[in-house]
């Protein structure tokens, strides 16, 4: 509750919000906003913005707009289950190996510096590729079971100092079980880690999902922004003229990683005062500078 | 030297690693996995050749271990097959020729974007709060949050399509001769900088913030204080003192950045139509080349390697207590 107040009052946390709200609210009302259904020809191959269709169609006569807001519960959903996916599995080994220690701790550690040298985009370009035409679904997935690294990394570093803080050691003397340590006693003091974990999660899992899609790996029949940009690219939208096709889901794409991007960096803000720039900490320099003149 | 034997000896591991995947990923996969592998070959392929790649693969009539140590085998004797698409062209090659362009787009765009976002950095931190703090950082987290494929879509449509300042794509003029003159050489600077602005556009923000954040941490340590007590000028402090050592963390983090760096250049190589990697890569998906596809994750993997192993040469060179460990 503390820290969504507190995210509420950081500005860059506020835009962010705002911004993640709007594509929320779009992807779920997304047949409301348009008549057009996103895999039918409703016109003529590329045709230019006009008011009929408001983002032109695409060389199979689509609308642009409709493939846009019904794709955008594709990047959603992709990036948050995968995003979730990742967070839970580098949260849960993070804490067990910082916590742990001991032969634990090295396996885990072993495993995560083991995948975090192993490059992520070709190694999700072999898995997909054998996977055939991945639908996003299956993205999701592989994306969870292959980038949790980093977040083990992060996680099992903090998780290694609060182990050494009088309340975990005082739980300890209680004879508390370690699952319920784990869970309510450093748990709940990494939820600043865990939530820039998460969200730096999302982000990936979003731009990877274009990736791969527009590298060709996707189901081509799926409506996302990252086939919008495959299909486009394939019927050489933008040799042709045709900038609406590539430039619409590249907007939408860059709204969203902005969107994403201003929320993580609030919380690290947080999370992190000595970061925070504005507000307070200002208002304290102009106080002490103040001070300093009055002397 | 222990440290670094010690990370040689976990680099072969990882290097095994990925070898592995490449073993079992097509003999995991429903079906037949020499169907899988070798579906796109059709009949081009004369069954002599055919069986000399199924050969490489470790496709032989034997157990499951010895099907992986002829695998193995031939992974580590530098065979990692033919491609199907351009046969008889070992992937090796095919691959070794693509990643020269990689490596000189990747290798230039992260020394530029790496020395760029240090200093945006250091500038920031040093005055943070302030108007330059607020611009620096909401551009490097604009420019670190949008996809390396938006940017170079972009960055191509201004600058290529309607500008038409710089070529759509190619490394170079391709009535220009490859030699060591200006003509090509100019060419290929002239080609190359779209892809190269890109890559510099979606890097620099990450290592911008990672610097900045280091910084600030370090700004309120005493012997910053106490730098600043000795009445040392205040570029002295932030670059002698605060910068050195927040630079530590950021090399490091260089490290593990490779990764993305390595899949944004792929990605801005497709689009520019660049003959690097990525390039290649996206013909061999399109056609299912497989060979070519699996050989692409252990050069990768190897390429990812040398850096980290570079970077841990320069760690030692930059932390003096690893010297002794």
């Amino acid at each position: 509750m503390k820290l969504l107040r507190q995210l509420l009052n950081n500005k860059k946390a506020l835009v962010g919000l705002i911004i993640l709200t709007i594509i929320v609210l779009v992807a779920i009302f997304a047949p409301l906003l348009t008549e057009y259904s996103p895999t039918r020809r409703v016109g003529r191959p590329h045709q230019a913005p006009s008011w009929d269709h408001w983002m032109g169609t695409t060389r199979l006569g689509h609308d642009v707009f409709s493939r846009l807001v019904h794709g955008a519960r594709v990047s959603l959903a992709v990036g948050f289950g995968a995003g979730l996916l990742i967070t839970v599995i580098g949260t849960v080994l993070g804490i067990i190996a910082g916590y742990k220690g001991g032969v634990v701790d090295e396996v885990i550690n072993f495993f995560t510096n083991m995948v975090l040298v192993i490059p992520n985009l070709p190694l999700l370009l072999v898995l997909a590729a054998f996977i055939g035409q991945a639908s996003p679904m299956v993205i999701a997935i592989i994306l969870g079971f292959t980038s949790w690294a980093w977040g083990v990394r992060v996680t099992r570093s903090e998780t290694l100092s609060i182990r050494q803080r009088d309340f975990v050691k005082s739980a300890e003397m209680l004879g508390e079980p370690s699952w319920r340590i784990m869970l309510f006693e450093i748990f709940p003091n990494l939820i600043s880690i865990v939530g820039i974990n998460f969200i730096g999660s999302v982000i990936f899992a979003v731009i990877t999902e274009a990736t791969l899609e527009f590298l060709g790996l996707g189901d081509p029949n799926t409506v996302s922004w990252g086939i919008m940009l495959y299909n486009a690219q394939n019927s050489a939208a933008l040799s042709v003229g045709a900038w609406w096709d590539i430039l619409a889901p590249c907007f939408a794409l860059a709204f969203l990683g902005l969107g994403l991007a201003l929320l993580n960096f609030a919380i690290d803000e947080i999370a992190n005062p000595r970061l925070r720039t504005g507000g307070m900490l200002n208002r304290w320099t102009r106080m002490v500078r103040i001070g300093e003149g009055k002397l | 030297m222990a440290f670094l034997l010690r990370r040689l000896a976990f680099y072969l591991a990882a290097f095994l690693v990925a070898a592995t995947i490449n073993f079992f990923l097509p003999r995991l996969m429903p079906g037949d996995p020499i169907e899988i592998m070798f579906a796109s070959a059709g009949a081009e392929l004369s069954l002599e050749n055919l069986n000399a790649l199924k050969l490489t693969f470790g496709f032989i009539d034997a157990p499951l271990h010895e099907q992986y140590f002829a695998y193995l085998q031939s992974v580590f004797t530098g065979d990692l097959g033919r491609s199907i698409k351009y046969f008889p062209l070992p992937v090796t090659e095919l691959l070794g020729r693509a990643l020269l362009w990689t490596l000189g787009l990747m290798g230039i765009a992260t020394i530029i974007s790496f020395t760029l976002g240090s200093f945006l950095g250091i500038f920031a931190a040093w005055r943070r709060g302030r108007l330059v703090d607020s611009v620096i950082s909401l551009g490097a987290i604009f420019s670190s949050s949008v996809p390396a494929v938006v940017v170079s879509l972009i960055m191509l449509f201004i600058f290529g399509y309607t500008l038409r300042w710089f070529p759509n794509g190619y490394a170079a003029n391709p009535l220009i001769d490859p030699a060591w003159n200006w003509t090509y050489i100019s060419s290929v600077l002239y080609h190359g900088t779209l892809p190269m602005l890109t890559l510099v556009f979606v890097l620099t923000g990450g290592f911008g913030v990672t610097m900045r954040n280091n910084m600030i941490n370090l700004l309120g340590e005493d012997y910053i204080v106490m730098a600043r007590a000795k009445g040392l000028s205040d570029n002295n402090v932030m670059l002698w003192y605060a910068a050195r050592n927040a630079l530590l963390p950021t090399v490091s983090s260089l490290a593990i950045a490779i990764g993305t760096i390595l899949g944004g250049s792929l990605v801005t190589e497709v689009v520019f139509n660049y003959p690097g990697l990525g390039n290649t890569l996206y013909q061999a998906i399109i056609a299912r080349d497989y060979p070519v596809i699996q050989g692409q994750l252990l050069i990768m993997t190897a390429a990812m390697l040398i850096s980290n192993f570079v970077v841990d040469l320069s760690y030692v060179l930059l932390d003096p207590r690893l010297k002794k460990a």
